[in-house]
Parts: structure tokens; C-alpha cells; sequence
């Protein structure tokens, strides 16, 4: 968890026709660490996620992934970096199968081109053959096997979300970056993604996650960045910040007594 | 293995039908059929796959067309070459209409690609050094193969069969490979897809380059079965009827695409409906498939056998309620 950061923001700035949705978003991600967002609601934590993934031209400031400037890059050159995101209000292929999603999240990393395809080279199948097995070993782990030829579409919300987790997860990818990737999933399942994401942390995946459920938040962080509105208010361990008197304030409005 | 045989199975029975002593008029319809199943299909690849309605798949058949018969009357390149030319000549123009039509939206991909097809049949119109104006280049030789005239309707036949077997089999292909997968996944949830490091614009502009260069080839086709080239290749029925048959037998349905494309060239046949009846009832097709099955049959189909595995899914399944 040392050496330079895998991902850091400096100064990242965006508005909206005049709302400041992110004034000053600065803060670093080290390589092999899972590090938390946190803010109130409008706080800008989304949009600095989308300036960050490509999806969003911050306005200002820069954005670096393992030292490569990606300011403004756009998303799928971003995501080719090592970059994945997966997005506040789920998105997944929803006429795909849940497997299919798995697979074609893939795809775009495993460097087979358009003729490879067509023609189904040998190089295609070892990967697909890699990427069916990754597949049924994610499914596995976030509890969907049964409905892996299922239509995404059908899944419930916290399904979907879970689904989403291990389609950015399928490339191995540098960096993933979570939107809240609990909300919406059955209490009982928490602590069991938790363990999953803890898992592949200690094999070495670093995670960006912002997350509304606090306590999920301190219990999985080693690093914790707090915004608000629109930029980093403070960052550091979770026994830190939580007794950190500014945070207070922001989340619950009042002054902390001195 | 398996999967390729009942098409095999098809296509052998086709290849027999002049051995059976069809009659150059039953011929005739088959020849038809090849060529716009093709059409039909390319444009399924690009709306029924892609999600993008291009209109500029009629200027496609059309310069195709004309691209054809300039190859071998006035190039010296010969049928093939004058073909080969179309596709390659129709790939290249989809790419350099694709790139300002794909610029904004799917509604911007509509106009633009329609006021190619507005333009192109004024050009094939008043271009008449090229073109032959309104009386188009009439006269076509017969497509040679190894020296030997395939003019006969029975040749004809195998040679537009061939054709079709062959633009099917790369539709096919295609359609099956994970770029189909990706063009339906861009359609559903382009955002998502960029996440995961696709770049939009190339995979839409592929699609659209193959659909252009197999339809045109078929417009290359349909004017040496005619042996004529002139304004009329350009005329909207050929695309309204390549609509009807995508829309009716189900857009992003591979083979019920083909199968419409074919019944629908031999049905209205069977009514010996004359061009306009033919119009009314294509329209009366596309507006009841449009009210009554939005996903055309295919669609309808899959609804329905949807519906029935979640009725047998929530019946008790008799052995569990047995055990228990
Ligand atoms: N596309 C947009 N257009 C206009 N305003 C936006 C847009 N996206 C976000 N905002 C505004 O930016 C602010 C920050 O939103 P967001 O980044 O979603 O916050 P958070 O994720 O922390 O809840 C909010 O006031 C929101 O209304
Ligand atoms: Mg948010």
C-alpha cells in the first residue's frame, strides 16, 4: 500500500450551467487500498466520479492513474487504462443474459479484434474460455448462479447491483471504482459482498467506493475521503475521520461543541 | 456442426428447384427472393442490431447498382469486378455518411441518411454523362462465369443463390459473433458499454459499412436480373419493402428476417398482386406489425413462449410436490 498513488485527483472542478457540483475534488487512491467516499447527498460525489472515468470533462484540474494523465480521456479509453466504474442508478444490458453481461464486460480488455471475432480464432476461444470461467467464479461469489441465463432486466435491484460489481470486476482491472454499490441490496447479502470485495483487495485489487451506509464504509476502508459541497473536506483513516469535528458538522448540520 | 444443417438443408433444397423443372416464371420469384432477403437482412443488421434506421440503404442499392453495370459496360471490369467495386465503393460511402450522420443522435443518423438517399437519386437522375439520365443504361450483358453466360433463368438462379447463400452466411456470421452481441449491447446501454472500453462509433460504423456493401451488391444483382440500370433502382418501394419485410418478420431476429424476406416475395406472388396492390398490402402488413406485434413475428413468438414457461414455471412441478 505504498509507493505512488495508483489514482489521484488534483483540483478537479465542474459546474453545471452555473451549479458548482464539484469545486475542488483532490484526493489519492494508494495502490492496493480500499478507499471510501463520503458526503451528503449533492455533495458531488457522482460527478467526481464521472469526471474521473471520462464521463464528465472536469472544467479544471487533473486526473492521473498510475501517473498517466487521463484528464478528459473519454470513458472507454479510461476504462481501457484499467479503470472500471459501475454507476449510481445500475446500468446493465438488460435483454442480455447475466452471464452475457459478465462476458461482454470482458471483451474490450482481452485484446481479440474484430477479424479474431468473426473468425473465431484460437485466441478468441482461450479467452472466452477465460472469461466464461471468471464468469461462473463471480457468480458464485455475489450468490447468482442459478440465474446466470437469466435476462438482466429481470433481476431485482439488488441483484443488479451485485451483477454490476462483478461485471467490473471481470477484467481484473487496475483500478474499480463503486457508486454506492450496496444500496438497494438485501441487508443479509452486505456483510457476504464486504468479504468478497475484502478478498479480492487482499489479491491485490485496489477499490474506490462511494457508499452511503457509513458504518459498511468503516468497516472496509483503510483510507476515507469525506466531501463536501464539492470538495474534499478531509481524508484519513476511518478511526480518524470519524471523530474528525468538521465531519460531524457536514453530516448532521450543526456545529460540533468545542 | 449441427446448427449449419437445417439451413444446409434449405439451401440444397433451393439449389434443386430448377432440376424439378420449375418454370422460368417460378424462377423469376426465386430470384427475387435471393436478392431481397438480402437486402432485408443488411438492413436488419443495421437497425435490427444497431438500433439505427438508415434510409440511405435505398441510395446503397441503387449506386450498387448503377456502380455494377458501370463496371462492366464502362470500367471493362466485368460483372464481377463491377460487383466486387459496389461493395467495396457502398463500405467506403457508409463510413464517410456514418461519421457526420453518427455525430449527434439516432434521430440525426435518420435525416442524414435519408438526404443521401434524396441526393443520390437527383445525381443518378441528372448526371447523364454517368448515368444515362432518366433512360439509365439499358442493355446489361449477362454475367459470365468461366466463359459461360448464366442469362438462363436456371443460372440466374443458382448465381442469385449463391449470392444470397454467401452475403447470409457473413450476415451470419457477424450477427452470431460478439460484435452482434456488442451492437446490442451499445443499443440497449451505450454509456455502459463505453465504461466497459467500447468505442461506439467504430463497431456502428462497421455495422453500417457490411449492410451497405451487401445491399448494394444486391442492387448490383437486381439491375443485371433486369438488365437495366436507370432511375427506378431508386425508387422508394425497394426500400419500403425491405422495411416491411425487417419490421413484420422481427428486427434483430436473424432468421425470421430471411424467412419474411422470402414468404413475402412469394406471397404476393401467389395473389398475383399487381406493384400497387402490392404497396397497399406491404403498408397494411407494416401497420398491423407495428399496432398488433411490435417486435414482428419473431417478437410475437418470443412473447408468447415467454408466457408460457413462467405458466409452467409457477405450476407446482409434480415430482417436489410428490417428495414433499
Ligand atoms: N448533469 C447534471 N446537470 C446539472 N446538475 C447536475 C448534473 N449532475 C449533477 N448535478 C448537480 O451536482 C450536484 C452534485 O451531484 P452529485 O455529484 O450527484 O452528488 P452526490 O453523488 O454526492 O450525491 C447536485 O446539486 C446535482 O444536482
Ligand atoms: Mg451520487
Amino acid at each position: 500500500m505504498n509507493g505512488a498513488p495508483l489514482l489521484r485527483l488534483e483540483g478537479v472542478r465542474k459546474s453545471f450551467r452555473g451549479v458548482h457540483a464539484v469545486t475542488d475534488a483532490s484526493f489519492a487512491v494508494a495502490r492496493g487500498s480500499i478507499t471510501g467516499l463520503i458526503g451528503p447527498n449533492g455533495s458531488g460525489k457522482s460527478t467526481t466520479i464521472d469526471c474521473l472515468s471520462g464521463f464528465q470533462r472536469p472544467d479544471a484540474g487533473r486526473v492521473l492513474l498510475d501517473g498517466q494523465d487521463i484528464t478528459g480521456l473519454p470513458a472507454h479509453l479510461v476504462a481501457r487504462a484499467g479503470l472500471r466504474r459501475s454507476f449510481q442508478q445500475v446500468r446493465l444490458f438488460d435483454a442480455l443474459s447475466l452471464r452475457d453481461n459478465l462476458m461482454q464486460a470482458a471483451q474490450a480488455a482481452d485484446g481479440v479484434g474484430w477479424l479474431g471475432a468473426v473468425l473465431r480464432s484460437p485466441a478468441l476461444r482461450r479467452a472466452e474460455l477465460a472469461a466464461a470461467e471468471r464468469a461462473w467464479l463471480l457468480l458464485d461469489q455475489i450468490g447468482l448462479t442459478r440465474l446466470a441465463e437469466s435476462p438482466a432486466g429481470a433481476l431485482s435491484y439488488g441483484q443488479k447491483k451485485l451483477a454490476a460489481l462483478a461485471a467490473a470486476l471481470m477484467p481484473r482491472p487496475r483500478l474499480v471504482v463503486l457508486d454506492e454499490p450496496m444500496a438497494g441490496v438485501n441487508p443479509s447479502r452486505i456483510v457476504e459482498v464486504e468479504a468478497i470485495l475484502r478478498r479480492l483487495n487482499a489479491a491485490g485489487e485496489t477499490f474506490l467506493i462511494v457508499e452511503h451506509n457509513v458504518d459498511c464504509i468503516m468497516r472496509l476502508c483503510h483510507e476515507v475521503v469525506v466531501f463536501e459541497q464539492g470538495r474534499t473536506l478531509t481524508s484519513g483513516p476511518p478511526a480518524m475521520v470519524r471523530d474528525d469535528p468538521r465531519v460531524l458538522e457536514a453530516y448532521l448540520g450543526v456545529p460540533a461543541a468545542a | 456442426m449441427l446448427r449449419h444443417l437445417p439451413p444446409l438443408l434449405a439451401l440444397l433444397a433451393a439449389a434443386l428447384l430448377p432440376a424439378l423443372g420449375a418454370s422460368p416464371y417460378v424462377l423469376g420469384i426465386g430470384i427475387t427472393a435471393c436478392i431481397f432477403t438480402v437486402g432485408a437482412a443488411s438492413l436488419n443488421l443495421i437497425y435490427g442490431y444497431a438500433g439505427l434506421l438508415s434510409f440511405a440503404h435505398l441510395a446503397f442499392w441503387g449506386i450498387g447498382g448503377y456502380c455494377t453495370a458501370l463496371g462492366a459496360v464502362s470500367l471493362g471490369i466485368g460483372f464481377w469486378g463491377g460487383l466486387a467495386l459496389a461493395g467495396l465503393l457502398n463500405a467506403a460511402l457508409a463510413v464517410l455518411v456514418g461519421i457526420p450522420a453518427l455525430r449527434l443522435n439516432r434521430h440525426s443518423f435518420v435525416i442524414v441518411t435519408l438526404s443521401f438517399s434524396l441526393l443520390t437519386a437527383l445525381v443518378a437522375r441528372d448526371w447523364v454523362a454517368v448515368t444515362g439520365g432518366p433512360l439509365g443504361i439499358p442493355g446489361l450483358p449477362a454475367p459470365e462465369l468461366f466463359g459461360l453466360s448464366l442469362r438462363s433463368p436456371p443460372r440466374f438462379y443458382w448465381l442469385a443463390l449463391a449470392f444470397a447463400a454467401l452475403s447470409l452466411a457473413l450476415l451470419r456470421a457477424v450477427t452470431t459473433s460478439r460484435i452482434g452481441r456488442t451492437l446490442k449491447a451499445l443499443r440497449q446501454n451505450e454509456p455502459l458499454a463505453q465504461a466497459q472500453g467500447i468505442a461506439p462509433t467504430p463497431y456502428k460504423l462497421l455495422a453500417f459499412a457490411i449492410s451497405a456493401a451487401l445491399c448494394g451488391m444486391a442492387g448490383g444483382m437486381q439491375v443485371f436480373y433486369m438488365q437495366v440500370v436507370d432511375p427506378l433502382i431508386l425508387d422508394f418501394y425497394y426500400f419500403q419493402t425491405f422495411l416491411v419485410m425487417m419490421i413484420v418478420g422481427g428486427a434483430g431476429h436473424f432468421w425470421a428476417v430471411v424467412i419474411a424476406g422470402i414468404v413475402m416475395t412469394v406471397l404476393p406472388e401467389l395473389l398475383r398482386a399487381t406493384a400497387e396492390l402490392r404497396m397497399v398490402i406491404y403498408g397494411a402488413l407494416l401497420l398491423f406489425a407495428m399496432v398488433a406485434m411490435p417486435g414482428g413475428v419473431a417478437g410475437a413468438l418470443e412473447s408468447w413462449r415467454d408466457a408460457r414457461r413462467r405458466a409452467t414455471a409457477e405450476r407446482p412441478d409434480p415430482v417436489t410436490a410428490a417428495a414433499s
